[in-house]
């Protein structure tokens, strides 16, 4: 548990002091935004506009993919990443640390993201945001931790920025199927689809356990 | 006595090359072993193969008492490597904090001052890891490799880039270690510095092994004369 806190502690800490991480997702994500503001402006056809809410995981997801790929960067420099595995604690405890660290920085994205996005499409977010978190929670958590997984494997290949998403994209599907009809439900008609949640904790569970177990494997050589 | 580090026939191949034809290798309490070789030798491969860095293609490897827990043994080791595993965004004193808290040491902060002040590191505890010099960052890779307390230290070139003051330092602190119990393994080119710590050496030219004795380690003359040779032999040998 101590492990999980200080490689928390440090991912945050290295990002407070740099910001590379969230600014570059933060922006990515705006920018999806403003596409989709240009896709289907106020005032286009109901058809157009009912996918829109879903379409926030597109800047989500891509948002945290983008992070994902710098998770592990970070310990490429001066092979920190060999240090890291010499240490005699739980490999698991050092990717929740990871994933917690991650999920932080994408929450901070989606909050932003939601924002401008609800400015964007004249949405009134307040009646769902309690619920609208919980979603985006989840759907995070679920990107956050296959996704950590994924990056450790991908942080050692030749090329690590295409691999990642190309490993991790389709493994991302039922978190992402979850995910987009829960949004779509609950911005469209103020209900939370419980099939959808369901899908989601699952997912989730799975995901987390997976990674915790195979960590070990993978920070190996 | 119970050695610290035993391998038998521990090799490694990268596909159809060999890095490191099959070694038996046994290292007691205080005990130091120098490893010499050419560039490309296999000297660091050894090294990532006795800190659990990289899978052996054979043999086996045991640190501590043979039923020692994966957790156990790596905390007996202490790795100085080519690279200073320091995160740049910290600073010196965060970093050894993070490596007290991730070897679950008790008061971290004051481990980690501790250290400093050994090292002499105090002056550049609030720096960024990032920001040191080469010589300041590989001192602080020394005190993150020594705040555990390790049974077994590996140490790769651990005076590069070290001034004259700090790598005399540096040998004084390896021999204090090794009197206190502690068993080093130390991949060096410097010959004088590593004749005046270590009683065998071994010599490694691509992935072969050679033995020398404590007769070669008397001093810099012979271990040089005696290196070259080995070196010529298995260089005819290979």
């Amino acid at each position: 548990m101590n492990a999980l806190v200080a490689i928390l502690w440090k991912d945050l800490l290295s990002e407070w002091r740099s910001r590379d991480r969230v600014v570059a997702m933060g922006v990515f994500a705006l920018l999806v935004v403003i596409v989709l503001y240009l896709a289907a402006p106020p005032g286009s056809g109901p058809e157009a506009r009912a996918h829109v809410p879903g379409l926030l995981w597109v800047a989500w997801s891509f948002a945290g993919v983008l992070g994902l790929n710098r998770a592990f960067a970070l310990e490429l420099e001066n092979e920190a990443l060999s240090g890291l595995a010499l240490a005699p604690v739980e490999r698991g405890f050092l990717f929740l640390g990871k994933a917690l660290a991650s999920f932080v920085l994408l929450l901070v994205v989606q909050l932003a993201s939601a924002l401008a996005f609800a400015l964007a499409f004249d949405l009134d977010l307040r009646p769902v945001a309690g619920r609208l978190a919980l979603v985006a929670a989840l759907g995070a958590a679920g990107l956050c931790t296959i996704g950590t997984l994924f990056s450790a494997i991908a942080v050692r290949t030749q090329y690590r920025e295409v691999m990642l998403p190309l490993l991790l994209l389709p493994l991302l599907v039922p978190v992402l199927l979850g995910a987009v009809r829960a949004t779509n439900a609950l911005l469209l008609e103020g209900t939370l689809p419980w099939p959808a949640l369901q899908l989601l904790l699952v997912t989730d569970g799975v995901f987390a356990i997976v990674s915790f177990l195979s960590f070990e494997v993978v920070l190996d050589e | 006595m119970s050695a610290l580090l035993r391998a038998r026939g521990l090799a490694k191949r990268f596909g159809p090359l060999l890095a490191l034809a099959p070694l038996d290798l046994e290292l007691g309490p205080g005990q130091a072993l120098a490893v010499l070789g050419p560039n490309g030798a296999g000297k660091s491969t050894l090294l990532r193969l006795l800190a659990g860095l990289a899978r052996p293609s054979a043999g086996t490897l045991e640190i501590g008492p043979g039923s020692a827990s994966r957790s156990r043994r790596r905390r007996a080791i202490g790795l100085v490597g080519h690279a200073t595993f320091l995160y740049p965004a910290l600073t010196t004193r965060e970093n050894l904090v993070l490596t007290a808290r991730l070897y679950g040491l008790d008061a971290p902060a004051e481990r980690a001052q501790r250290m400093l002040a050994e090292e002499e590191l105090l002056a550049v505890a609030e720096r960024r890891a990032g920001a040191l010099s080469r010589g300041l960052a590989q001192r602080a890779a020394i005190a993150r490799a020594l705040l555990h307390g390790p049974q077994l230290l590996l140490l790769d070139e651990p005076w590069t880039g070290l001034d004259a003051r700090a790598a005399a330092r540096l040998s004084r602190r390896l021999e204090a270690e090794q009197a206190a119990g502690r068993a080093l393994v130390i991949v060096s080119h410097d010959l004088a510095r590593v004749a005046g710590l270590a009683a065998r050496a071994l010599v490694l030219v691509r992935g072969r092994a050679a033995w020398l004795g404590p007769e070669a380690l008397g001093d810099e003359k012979a271990l040089g004369d005696a290196y070259a040779a080995s070196v010529n032999r298995l260089e005819a040998a290979a």
